[in-house]
């Protein structure tokens, strides 16, 4: 019989429970917190307590339990229970995954679906099924925080090489349905950068041109894009590239749209210009060329210095306090 | 119309309120969370100027009722079992009033210690989820309770060190997105261990003013929305590392008081929506650092009144904005 149809049918009232104890929530007298219940939470709650306190792990505790689950995905300790049960009985876990996968997609965003998948792969060992899993989540909540970490602890912990492969297609996927999604740069950063060499991928030389070449193409269609700007600069700082390697590219992108972009011409794949609808200068790239300025000292701190100002009196001025801290230290390096 | 005033009244007897919900199946399907919210709502008055709108004694009684004596720690409601969230809180709760004698240190420090992972991070009880925030819950409670020396600081550091993201910012667990909640627990707690060394202060400074709006109101991460409760995460980060001046203050009052509900108080995520004990506490966490005139002062790294923690020994380094008169 599916939960559905039992969801009207209290278990007090069902004779196949009538074995069991149920335990009734403790109420303080005059409780700061009192609870009320409704017949069908209260039901549950108190035949699980009954359960629990009776040691028992059956068939049916299962049943009990994604009761519970549905109605109350944060119910941690329902959880907890649930998996005990499963590994006392040897249950099947993919089957329990693919029940999982239901409520996952309707209760996303909590903690506890996402730790309970962790726990079932970690005894199944089968992550490629979890990797499609977590791609289709995505498509329903794309940026959601636990579904990636989620996905990342996997790729972390099976180490496999052809899950590894599999994930710069992935990501690139995610990042054309969405250049502004943060977590797949993320996600990005942590398999290109972070995840160890992987063959193929020897020459770190070619993989920091590669991805050069990815953020800038992204730059242009998006100068606006605070995640492109910040994976540009991890890349940089990863590798101890000098933010001066970047001057001609980021250049345009400081100062407003100039005839020079529309005018036809060779098209420089190394410096992509900004795309003519896009809304310059970009602050990102202000930033980036007082960042060069400063970087280079001496008369250059003139300049950086005045792109500071023109962020915090024109292009920024909610950080007006920042751009001004900017000025002063610099200030001070002069002096000292 | 937006609001221009802190409504300081309508926010006590809302909390007050809490206790007698209408909404029955709400109400109880947050039970997991119910300690939680009793400290929310505590500190909120605190920070009002109201510590003495909820009753001492029932609240007292309350807590205690949670003890799970089993692990030898507090579950979230009366038959809960134990976890870190609701042993914190229940701590937090207890200090506040006074009451921290009611409590055996040793078990609930026992019980603190045991989850610490091999990784050095906790998890939240023995069902085993990892998260930075457990790490912080974990040196925040044991140094609540005098007990931070038992902690192995090098190994839960090392943890702290995994998470640190490209970009300064810090995540969930190792290899997570930078994050501002994930942020404020990994700094406030390298403030505790007095490990702020571990943090790039001008990178992540500049990530954590980054996160303000055109609106005024901050976000998590780039390109999401903004929600009040991230105005206290960024927030008490930056105070921590000694640049709060770096967000705009007047455009961050603003959009928090305009996300009160001045019917019948409280404080939502963002304008018009349902306002609930979680953002009334941080929303008013907020303003305190911002020096908004008429409230409490609040430390930042604790989460709790500043004079407690300052008799208590434990203030580091942190500077919120001056308070103002008007």
């Amino acid at each position: 019989m599916a939960i559905e149809e039992e969801q009207s049918i209290l278990f007090a009232e069902r004779p196949e429970w009538a074995d069991v104890t149920p335990l009734a929530q403790y109420e303080n007298i005059n409780p700061v917190a009192p609870i009320f219940y409704t017949n069908e939470y209260k039901d549950a709650a108190d035949y699980f307590r009954g359960i629990v306190n009776a040691g028992e792990m059956s068939p049916r505790v299962l049943e009990l339990t994604e009761k519970i689950i549905r109605m109350n995905p944060a119910h941690y300790s329902a959880w907890q229970y649930r998996y005990k049960t499963l590994m006392a009985l040897k249950s099947p876990l993919d089957v329990e995954l693919h029940l999982m996968d239901e409520i996952a997609v309707k209760y996303l965003k909590t903690y506890q679906v996402w730790h309970h998948r962790r726990l079932i792969v970690t005894q199944t060992r089968n992550p490629g099924p979890e990797l499609a899993f977590i791609a289709k989540s995505l498509q329903a909540d794309t940026k959601n925080y636990h579904t990636w970490s989620y996905r990342q602890w996997i790729l972390a912990y099976f180490n496999d090489d052809e899950l590894w492969d599999a994930e710069l297609p992935f990501v690139e996927e995610m990042l054309e349905n969405d250049l502004r999604n943060n977590s797949a740069w993320h996600h990005r950063f942590f398999v290109v950068f972070q995840a160890g060499v992987r063959k193929g991928d020897e020459d770190r030389d070619e993989v920091i041109r590669r991805e050069l070449g990815f953020v800038k193409q992204s730059i242009s269609v998006a100068p606006n894009n605070a995640s492109a700007w910040n994976y540009l600069r991890g890349i940089l700082d990863h590798n101890g590239t000098p933010y001066s390697d970047l001057q001609t590219f980021v250049n345009p992108y400081s100062v407003p749209h100039t005839l020079e972009e529309t005018a036809e011409g060779v098209v420089d794949l190394e410096n992509p210009l900004p795309s003519k609808e896009s809304h310059l200068p970009a602050v990102a790239a202000i930033e980036f060329m007082a960042d060069i300025y400063e970087k280079e000292g001496g008369d250059s701190l003139m300049k950086a210095t005045e792109l500071w100002k023109s962020l915090a009196n024109e292009h920024d001025t909610i950080r007006k306090k920042y751009w001004e801290y900017r000025i002063r230290e610099a200030c001070q390096k002069v002096t000292t | 119309m937006a609001e221009s005033q802190l409504l300081i009244p309508l926010h006590v007897s809302y909390i007050k309120s809490l206790g007698e919900s209408k909404d029955e199946l709400a109400y109880h399907t947050t039970a997991h969370l119910r300690m939680n919210a009793i400290y929310w709502g505590l500190t909120a008055l605190c920070i009002m100027g109201h510590k003495d709108a909820l009753d001492r004694e029932e609240m007292i009684d309350f807590v205690m009722s949670c003890w799970d004596d089993e692990a030898g720690a507090f579950g979230a409601h009366p038959d809960h079992d134990a976890h870190i969230l609701s042993t914190l809180s229940a701590i937090q709760i207890l200090i506040t009033h006074d009451a921290l004698d009611r409590v055996d240190v040793d078990r609930v420090a026992k019980f603190i210690l045991s989850l610490q992972q091999p990784s050095g991070v906790f998890a939240g009880d023995p069902w085993g989820e990892i998260d930075t925030r457990f790490s912080y819950i974990a040196v925040n409670a044991l140094s609540l309770l005098g007990r931070l020396s038992e902690l192995d600081v090098e190994k839960t550091v090392a943890y702290f060190r995994q998470c640190r993201n490209f970009d300064g910012g810090f995540g969930a667990t190792a290899g997570a997105e930078s994050h501002s909640t994930q942020v404020f627990v990994c700094v406030a707690a390298l403030a505790i261990l007095d490990r702020l060394d571990e943090v790039d202060s001008d990178a992540l400074g500049w990530w954590l003013c980054e996160r303000q709006l055109p609106n005024g109101g901050l976000n998590g991460r780039p390109e999401k929305l903004e929600d009040v409760c991230y105005s206290f995460w960024v927030l008490s980060s930056l105070s921590i590392l000694n640049k709060i001046t770096w967000i705009d203050a007047e455009k961050l009052t603003k959009f928090i008081l305009s996300a009160q509900d001045p019917e019948q108080g409280g404080i939502a995520d963002r304008p018009g929506d349902m306002v609930d004990v979680f953002h009334t506490q941080f929303g008013v966490a907020a303003l305190s650092l911002l020096g908004y005139p008429g409230l409490v002062d609040l430390d930042p790294v604790y989460c709790m009144p500043a004079d407690i923690i300052e008799r208590m020994g434990l203030r580091k380094g942190w500077k919120a904005l001056d308070r103002r008169s008007v």
